[in-house]
């Protein structure tokens, strides 16, 4: 069993009344590049600022190798944090920028401080900017800077607020890659935020999805994306189709169920022994996942197509079912279909998940719906 | 059409900046006119000038404004500094409270508040000087450090400063290495507005001015009562130039830290 | 316990408000309450003495005059400086900082320069009279000093920087696509500049006027320099009422009528930048 780096214990946090955080609990291990995502005021910035001791927790504990952090001013702990907006001193060059931390520290001789700031910036490819100020950077070379004026204090953990969120695309998919790469070299443990799930997907060793200050689910990106453990996370991640149906039989390897005049089988479910046969269920099928046919075919859904569209190499198929709607997204079509015609959609092995449906009164209630 | 109002709009503006400082040049020419009225012009001296130099009541009045000026300057910038420090600590109400507190004093009028001071002061026996005279001056210079102060601290992205606390500062760190050069430009701008209030002024000065601290404008003032004299102007003209060089190094102080980035 | 260990913090501050602006200013309302001796000295006793003076016709005279001046002074700032306000909002960048300047440097330069400046031109053997005589228009000098109208030119002229920048930062903000919307919809400029311009420039306008109004009751030393005491005002009653009559509690009771004058006018700048949400209380 690994020791972990950092443990988060029963961590609560109140806004006056409203409760940002409720009773989070999990562990980071050294080298993980680990990611908490979720929608905007979802408190995952709430949550990392309480790492980072910019927040004070109202219950539980921060253990940062066994040693209680929670009452350490964010001065006196060895974590560093990347801000949204980068936060560079505006009066401060680049090479002071990179050399405030040691400095305020008194860690570094002035000659030691020469050598790192050359390392870090080395690292985040920015040699020879060191006279620039702030305002002659773009904004990924700002992003670069935050991250050395971080990484030179060897921080036990890094933290990161949706460094890339003031970035465009093709920018973004950039750092992502560079990011990824980057936590690889120096073999510090990356501490994510990010509300955008490709982000997520692409560069993490381990998702945290977070809704209304509680964890949902913890888990590889493969397992997140494949098999989300509740409504929320469904929704969430991946782009699904999500339809109201009835169950007609339940058992233990597959699940009977009705959309329409259609009777379907579903091999996947999760929360399975909430669904009982008679009520209703909610079944979640990723877009991507689901094939046109023109002619019948076993354990498919008739629906009539309302409309074609091509977009670049996908074609999006948009169908009709009983009143509900449907997409799909295909990249290759073995039925060229138009406006009006009937289809029948399958969906490969795996792609679809039934859930309880007594979360979506929730989901109503928070007008996510 | 368009160019036809931007045309009257110009000779609008030309007209009323004409005015504004007419007057002010006209100061200045007769403070060179070697007639002592300014019936006629009757050549150019700097006589005036000379005659100014000589006068030692003039000289000790420049000298208490001067250091009135300075310490008013001072005793404003730390004050209105730290005003406007608090007010983002303090609650919200308590801020408020500051707000229409320093907005106070810019409202009554000058000679009302002279007049209170003067009676309190007199009532707590305190001797009318340097003392008085900065304490009253600080009324009207503290309000303007500490709204210039506070605008500038309000844009300071609040992550740059917990971005320092972050990095390792403690929070005495954090103010000195970032949030005091941050506002610097500020304090200074707005101590240099209050040393020109401060020399200024005469309102408040007359009443608070003791019997051997005489400053400048109070002294001007009852010169002037007494009738148009070339020396006034002489004198004037000396002030205006003093201004201009307070305004010049405004100026350059802005400038130099729009160099630095430290405004947008 | 926490926030009040906060507002700790604000005490010097309130101590500096307390001594100079507070304390001060209730002393003078008491003041106005209380009599002289034959000698003069201020009484503890409590009189209405002071404030029925205040309002003997003599003395409510001062009032009204000090009122009109204030009133006058605001509304001639306003028709001047509206104009100087707007059209250099409408000017190019460069031509605009340059007029911004010219407006705001005589908040730097010395008042009384800038009132002798007008002893200087408005005397009888001032610069204007010079000019005038010298061209042959007139034969003799036209007496311009010493009278009502010139103690107004000389507020209107020290305080209209004042009502320019309260209008000009209130034209600056308004959204141009607003009036290009309005000549899109069939507007003229002139009706655009009525329907759209002016009432939303409402808050800056009552800013400058309560900017304008208040000093304009209390600056002496222009009717002094310029009104040569014709016409006596606020200001130069408490002033002499404090320096030669030695009657401090009618000064008093003077300043405290000035001030309630000032709240007045204040409470309906309040009143009128209340719903728009922007003024000086925000």
């Amino acid at each position: 069993m690994k020791k972990p780096l950092l443990s988060l214990m029963n961590i609560n946090k109140y806004y006056g009344d409203f409760q940002a955080l409720k009773d989070i609990s999990f562990d980071i291990y050294q080298g993980e590049f680990l990611t908490l995502l979720g929608p905007s005021g979802c408190g995952k910035t709430t949550l990392l600022r309480c790492i980072a001791g910019l927040e004070e927790i109202n219950s539980g504990d921060i253990l940062l190798n066994g040693q209680s952090i929670k009452d350490l001013a964010p001065n006196k702990r060895n974590i560093n944090t990347v801000f949204q907006n980068y936060a560079l001193f505006p009066h401060l060059n680049v090479y002071d920028n990179i050399a405030y931390g040691p400095r305020v520290k008194k860690s570094m001789t002035e000659e030691q401080l020469k050598i790192e700031v050359q390392r870090v910036l080395e690292l985040v490819q920015m040699i020879d900017y060191e006279k620039r100020m702030p305002d002659q950077l773009s904004g990924g070379q700002r992003q670069r800077i935050a991250i050395a004026r971080a990484l030179i204090n060897q921080p036990a953990i890094l933290l990161l607020d949706e460094p890339l969120g003031a970035l465009d695309l093709k920018l973004r998919k950039h750092m992502q890659t560079e990011l990824s790469q980057l936590q690889k070299k120096t073999g510090t443990t990356f501490v994510y935020v990010t509300h955008d799930q490709d982000e997520a997907l692409n560069m993490s060793d381990r998702i945290i999805v977070i809704d209304q200050g509680v964890i949902q689910q913890l888990g590889s990106p493969r397992e997140i994306y494949n098999n989300p453990k509740n409504l929320f996370v469904t929704e969430f991640i991946g782009d699904r189709n999500i339809l109201e149906v009835e169950v007609l039989e339940t058992g233990t390897d597959a699940t009977k169920v009705k959309l329409g005049q259609n009777e379907l089988t579903v091999t996947n479910s999760v929360e399975s022994d909430k669904i009982q046969a008679g009520g209703l269920g909610i079944l979640a099928v990723h877009k991507d996942k689901m094939q046109v046919s023109c002619d019948p075919q076993p354990n498919s859904i008739k629906a009539e197509v309302v409309s074609v569209h091509y977009a670049g190499s996908q074609i999006r198929i948009d169908v009709q079912v009983a009143d509900l709607s449907l997409t799909v997204v295909e990249y290759r079509t073995a039925c060229p279909c138009k406006e009006g015609d009937q289809v029948y959609l399958t969906w490969i092995d795996g792609g679809a998940i039934l859930l309880p449906l007594e979360g979506q009164v929730n989901q109503e209630e928070r007008g996510l719906a | 059409m368009k160019s036809k109002t931007n045309r009257f709009g110009i000779f609008y503006l030309s007209l009323f900046f004409v005015i504004l400082y007419l007057p002010i040049l006209s100061v200045v020419l007769y403070s060179f006119n070697a007639s002592p009225s300014t019936a006629k012009w009757t050549g150019f001296t700097l006589d005036w000038y000379r005659q100014l130099f000589r006068d030692r009541v003039i000289g000790e009045a420049f000298a208490i404004s001067i250091q009135v000026a300075i310490l008013t300057a001072i005793f404003s910038a730390v004050l209105g500094t730290a005003a406007a420090m608090v007010s983002l600590m303090v609650t919200t109400k308590m801020k408020q409270t500051i707000q229409r507190m320093m907005l106070l004093p810019l409202l009554v009028p000058e000679v009302a508040l002279g007049v209170s001071l003067l009676i309190f002061f007199n009532a707590l026996k305190l001797p009318f000087g340097h003392l008085t005279l900065v304490l009253s001056h600080s009324l009207f210079c503290v309000p303007y450090v500490y709204i210039m102060v506070l605008l500038r601290l309000q844009e300071i992205d609040r992550s740059i400063i917990e971005s320092a606390r972050d990095l390792g500062a403690t929070k005495w760190q954090a103010f000195y290495t970032i949030i005091l050069p941050l506002i610097m430009p500020s304090i200074v701008t707005s101590s240099l507005l209050a040393i020109a209030m401060s020399l200024d002024d005469v309102v408040i000065s007359t009443y608070m001015s003791g019997p051997t601290s005489t400053t400048l404008p109070v002294h001007i003032f009852s010169m002037m009562r007494v009738g148009v004299t070339p020396k006034v102007n002489a004198l004037c003209t000396l002030i205006l130039v003093g201004t201009f060089f307070i305004i010049g190094l405004n100026q350059y102080i802005s400038k130099i830290s729009k160099n630095r980035g430290l405004s947008k | 316990m926490k926030t009040l260990k906060r507002n700790v913090l604000a005490i010097p501050f309130l101590i500096w408000f307390g001594l100079l602006v507070g304390i001060p200013l209730v002393y003078v309302v008491v003041l106005s309450f209380m009599s002289r001796d034959h000698l003069g000295n201020v009484v503890f006793r409590f009189t209405l003495e002071n404030y029925q003076k205040v309002f003997d016709p003599i003395y409510l005279r001062v009032f009204a005059n000090s009122f009109l001046l204030a009133l006058l002074t605001g509304f001639i700032t306003l028709l001047i400086g509206y104009p100087v306000a707007y059209i250099t909002s409408q000017l190019e960048p460069k031509k605009r900082n340059l007029a911004i300047a010219l407006f705001m440097l005589p908040f730097w330069i010395s008042s009384l320069l800038r009132t002798y400046g007008w002893v200087i031109l408005l005397g009888n053997t001032g610069l204007i009279n010079n000019v005038l005589l010298a061209l042959k228009i007139i034969d003799k000098p036209i007496p311009m000093m010493y009278k009502f109208s010139t103690t107004l030119i000389g507020t209107v002229y020290m305080l209209i920087p004042f009502m320019i920048v309260a209008i000009y930062n209130s034209v600056d903000k308004l959204d141009r696509s607003l009036l290009e919307a309005s000549y899109d919809l069939g507007a003229s400029k002139v009706k655009t500049f009525f329907k759209i311009v002016l009432p939303l420039t409402i808050p800056g306008i009552a800013g400058g006027f309560t900017l304008v109004f208040t000093p304009a009751l209390g600056l002496y030393f222009i009717s002094d320099l310029l009104g040569g005491g014709q016409t006596i005002f606020l200001g130069n009653l408490i002033n002499t009422l404090v320096n030669r009559g030695r009657n401090r509690p009618l000064a008093a009771a003077f300043s405290v009528g000035m001030i309630l004058l000032v709240t007045l006018v204040i409470s309906i700048y309040g009143r009128i930048t209340k719903d728009k949400g922007e003024g000086l209380f925000q």
